[in-house]
């Protein structure tokens, strides 16, 4: 290949990169020019105003508490399932993990179901908490894995009981997972929608969801929105900074040498009682309530608009996954190279477009697409917003999948005469195809779950699982969401046990 | 330092004995060899010395300390134990004054004694000025080092390790030895020492356990194991070795491919005798009584050789020093010049 087609094919993947940036920026620049309609003195006013401030305290006053709760008991868990001697001890991460095929509001509509007065600010913690704990569970335990067994022995052997050991030796390399992980429990409570609107709380998506609805103010619900982005890219360059200063990047080659167990009484009971108990509040219940009822259903169960919902949502989350594969694909194959400094800022744009909660992208996207008239209310532009949701998820998988492919490979393939579309076609696919193709899948479960987006988006009369269940669940006709939830759980839960494989479980599928 | 006497230890993992009644002595300020194939318990047996896991019988002393009687275990932090597994196993999160600091209770050292004894260690490895290096700045031998320092810190009553060397290569791997064990004997320190190298556990040691299956089968001087193995297999395991048909006869010779002489004596038993390559000289003054083969191969290795050469129907390996001037397809003829080592068959193990 000569140096002027190279340099031709690299401009293209180059302005390829720039695009998918630029259209990741869509929802934050429509709402800017959004905002910026309404005169300064007035956004000043809507943002200091009494309703706002008690908004924004309550949000961020969950999330304060999520993060809390979630990071206590999720490096607690992960590190007794990692350190210490438990009976069946491998199955025993499912029942934490399972819990990650329950989205939110599903969570709220079972709780709800048993327990009718089952609302506020606690409940709302306790949901968003119980959501948001496989996250952290599962980072920290990949984080634990990274610890070469042998230098617990070795700080044992230097006079360390356990408790010394963890905090010394074992803490200090995993802080860098485990804060990751309280990013991402704190980014997803910030966004949720359905968990605390069921439980009565007004935080900023419930506010900025009621000023589209009741008063179609878009200017108004975009000024809020910017408090809610600022948040989204303050945790997004809180965990970049923690990013490049957790000693990850620097583990010195180890033998993953197998350390013993710890075998003691109560420490081992301990663990259990904590395993169990989170198996039995985050799955056991959920399911119980979720099977009765179904099997409960008076009325019968409406079979023609089950079939209908879950074919439309498999129709648009398929949709929604293959255009962010396609969008993913030129910034993963520019990644998986040398990394230049245009590679880097395209990453951090994307990523910190796909930050911004559903409900902010709903509102953009709903904005200008009333505007485009042939896109508007259609499929198609709810596909969209799923791909710009979770853009970060494939790009992920994309560039890891990518960078799987050894260097000496592509080499050696190209002295037995391949061009570059052979070598791409017969070696770089076959090896990366398997993890693009998990990454695929992944967001396209996730985009089943997705609801903000989903209820500002969809063409008129269109239902998803989502939709179904929000909308009886908001009635409180929980034995005709019953149906719904069920289906959409069964699916979800597929990739949970995925990733609960111990060799699975990468960060960037998550 | 202390010496170490382990007598009747068994250890079982879910059923399986990885131990098994297993004795094993080392008196104070020696160097111990576990030399043995993987899988034959070594690593297990060193692990239960540093108390990371606990035999289901057996006593492990230090010097006069109990640390360990049937499943009662005093745990490894407890027990001042030097432990330097494989590629060092630094602390990635630590510098390397810190990792060599690890072990040092601040509550028994002050501030700049323990400033006082990471200088002294790292004047001890060589390593002055690295530390505010991290472990990854470093080179293997480097890591190795560091590990040693911050192993022999704290004084350890025994310094265990777990083939320390067997990531680095050749020329690092016997220097850094040498200086190892210059170390260790310079301070009169007790060590034990996983090997599954030969060469390593007979220039090392003072004295090698010869580990098989959970047991230690022969225990004794690198010279002693060498020089009289109890059996072909140990033989085989510390060095090149020929096993050899022969047979004991009614006068007291044996017969063998190398000492055919016609006797008129009966075969009385059966068996194999043990040969070292080095044992067998060469030379040209061939003779109708000299037992004669003509070279079919030259390893050449500089200081010596590796010469095989077919004798009726054996192929036997005959180690000379260099320089030497025999070529291939030469005639030459053989002489044992070392012991005559009888292993009758049905008594001992091949």
């Amino acid at each position: 290949m000569n140096t002027r087609m190279q340099r031709a094919l690299k401009l293209s993947l180059n302005s390829a990169v720039g695009m998918v940036a630029a259209l990741s920026m869509i929802p934050l620049v429509y709402l800017f020019v959004r905002a910026s309609d309404k005169p300064m003195g007035e956004i000043v006013q809507l943002l200091v105003r009494q309703k706002t401030l008690d908004v924004l305290t309550t949000t961020i006053l969950m999330v304060v508490c999520v993060v809390a709760i979630t990071l206590f008991f999720g490096v607690a868990i992960a590190s007794g399932l990692h350190f210490v001697h438990l009976p069946l001890r491998r199955l025993l991460i499912i029942p934490t993990v399972l819990p990650l095929a329950i989205p939110s509001y599903v969570f709220t509509y079972t709780w709800i179901a048993l327990v009718p007065s089952f609302s506020g600010f606690a409940a709302a913690v306790f949901i968003l908490s119980l959501t948001t704990l496989p996250y952290i569970i599962l980072v920290t335990l990949a984080g634990l894995r990274s610890v070469d067994g042998s230098q617990i022995e070795v700080a044992r052997s230097l006079g360390l009981n356990y408790r010394q050991t963890f905090f010394r030796v074992v803490f200090p390399q995993i802080r860098g997972h485990a804060s990751a992980g309280a990013l991402l429990a704190g980014l997803y409570a910030m966004s949720d929608f359905g968990a605390v609107s069921l439980l009565n709380v007004e935080t900023l998506t419930v506010s900025i969801q009621n000023m589209y609805r009741a008063s179609y103010d878009r200017s108004a619900a975009a000024v809020i929105s910017f408090v809610l982005i600022a948040f989204a890219v303050l945790f997004v360059i809180a965990e970049e900074s923690i990013k490049t200063k957790s000693p990850d990047g620097q583990i010195v080659k180890t033998f993953s040498t197998k350390h013993a167990l710890i075998r003691k009484r109560p420490l081992q009971v301990t663990v259990m009682f904590a395993v169990i108990t989170f198996g039995v509040v985050a799955v056991v219940i959920p399911f119980y309530v979720l099977l009765t009822r179904f099997f409960s259903n008076p009325v019968g169960i409406d079979w023609r608009s089950l079939l209908t919902a879950t074919i439309s949502t498999i129709t648009v989350a398929a949709i929604g996954a293959i255009i962010a594969l396609v969008l993913s694909a030129p910034l993963g194959v520019l990644l998986s190279g040398k990394v230049t400094s245009f590679g880097r800022i395209a990453e951090r744009t994307i990523v910190v477009g796909a930050a911004l909660p559903g409900v902010v992208v709903g509102l953009a996207l709903v904005s200008i697409g009333s505007k485009l008239g042939a896109l508007y209310q259609t499929t198609l532009l709810l596909a969209f917003a799923y791909a710009l949701l979770f853009l970060a998820k494939s790009v992920a998988s994309m560039t890891s999948s990518l960078a799987r492919v050894p260097n000496g490979v592509k080499e050696v393939a190209a002295t037995f005469g391949m061009n570059q579309w052979s070598v791409v076609r017969k070696v770089i696919a076959p090896i990366a195809a398997p993890g693009i193709g998990l990454g695929t899948i992944l967001v396209f479960l996730t985009a089943m779950k997705e609801l903000p987006a989903t209820l500002m988006l969809r063409p008129t009369g269109f239902e998803t699982l989502a939709t179904q269940i929000w909308s009886s669940t908001s009635i409180n006709r929980f034995n005709e969401a019953a149906p719904f939830a069920l289906i959409l759980v069964l699916v979800a839960a597929i990739p949970s046990f995925y990733i609960s494989r111990p060799d699975k479980a990468d960060r960037a599928f998550i | 330092m202390t010496s170490l006497e382990i007598s009747h230890l068994r250890v079982s993992f879910n059923k399986k004995v990885i131990l098994d009644d297993l004795s094993l002595s080392v008196a104070e300020g020696q160097i111990a060899a576990l030399l043995g194939p993987s899988g034959c318990g070594k690593t297990t047996l060193l692990r239960s010395i540093a108390g990371l896991i606990a035999p289901s019988d057996g006593t492990i002393r230090f010097g006069k300390q109990l640390v360990s009687l049937s499943s009662l275990v005093l745990p490894s932090h407890k027990r001042k134990i030097g432990y330097v597994p494989q590629e060092g196993a630094l602390f990635p999160h630590l510098n390397v004054a810190d990792n060599i600091a690890f072990g040092l209770d601040r509550a028994v050292f002050t501030k700049d004694q323990i400033r006082q004894i990471t200088k002294e260690m790292l004047s001890l490895i060589g390593m002055e000025g690295f530390d505010n290096r991290a472990p990854n700045q470093l080179s293997g031998g480097q890591q190795t080092r560091v590990a040693l320092a911050r192993a022999l810190a704290i004084k350890p009553a025994i310094v265990l390790f777990d083939e320390p060397f067997s990531a680095l290569d050749a020329q690092l791997r016997t220097d850094l030895r040498a200086d190892v064990i210059d170390l260790l004997r310079a301070h009169n320190t007790t060590a034990i020492l996983v090997t599954h190298d030969r060469e390593e556990a007979l220039v090392s040691a003072d004295t090698v356990a010869l580990m098989r299956e959970g047991k230690i089968i022969q225990q004794g001087s690198p010279e002693q194991v060498y020089s009289s193995p109890i059996s072909p297999a140990i033989a085989i395991s510390t060095g090149d070795a020929l096993v050899l048909r022969a047979f004991k006869l009614s006068d007291g010779t044996t017969s063998y491919i190398l000492n055919t002489q016609k006797s008129l004596a009966q075969s009385v038993e059966t068996g194999h005798i043990v040969i070292r390559p080095e044992e067998i000289k060469i030379h040209r003054n061939l003779s109708s009584n000299s037992i004669n083969g003509r070279i079919a191969k030259i390893d050449y290795y500089g200081h010596d050789a590796m010469i095989g050469i077919n004798v009726e129907h054996e192929y036997l390996q005959v180690r000379i020093p260099g320089p030497f001037d025999f070529s291939i397809g030469e005639q030459v003829a053989l002489e044992h010049i070392g012991p005559l080592r009888f292993f009758a068959d049905g008594k001992t193990a091949i």
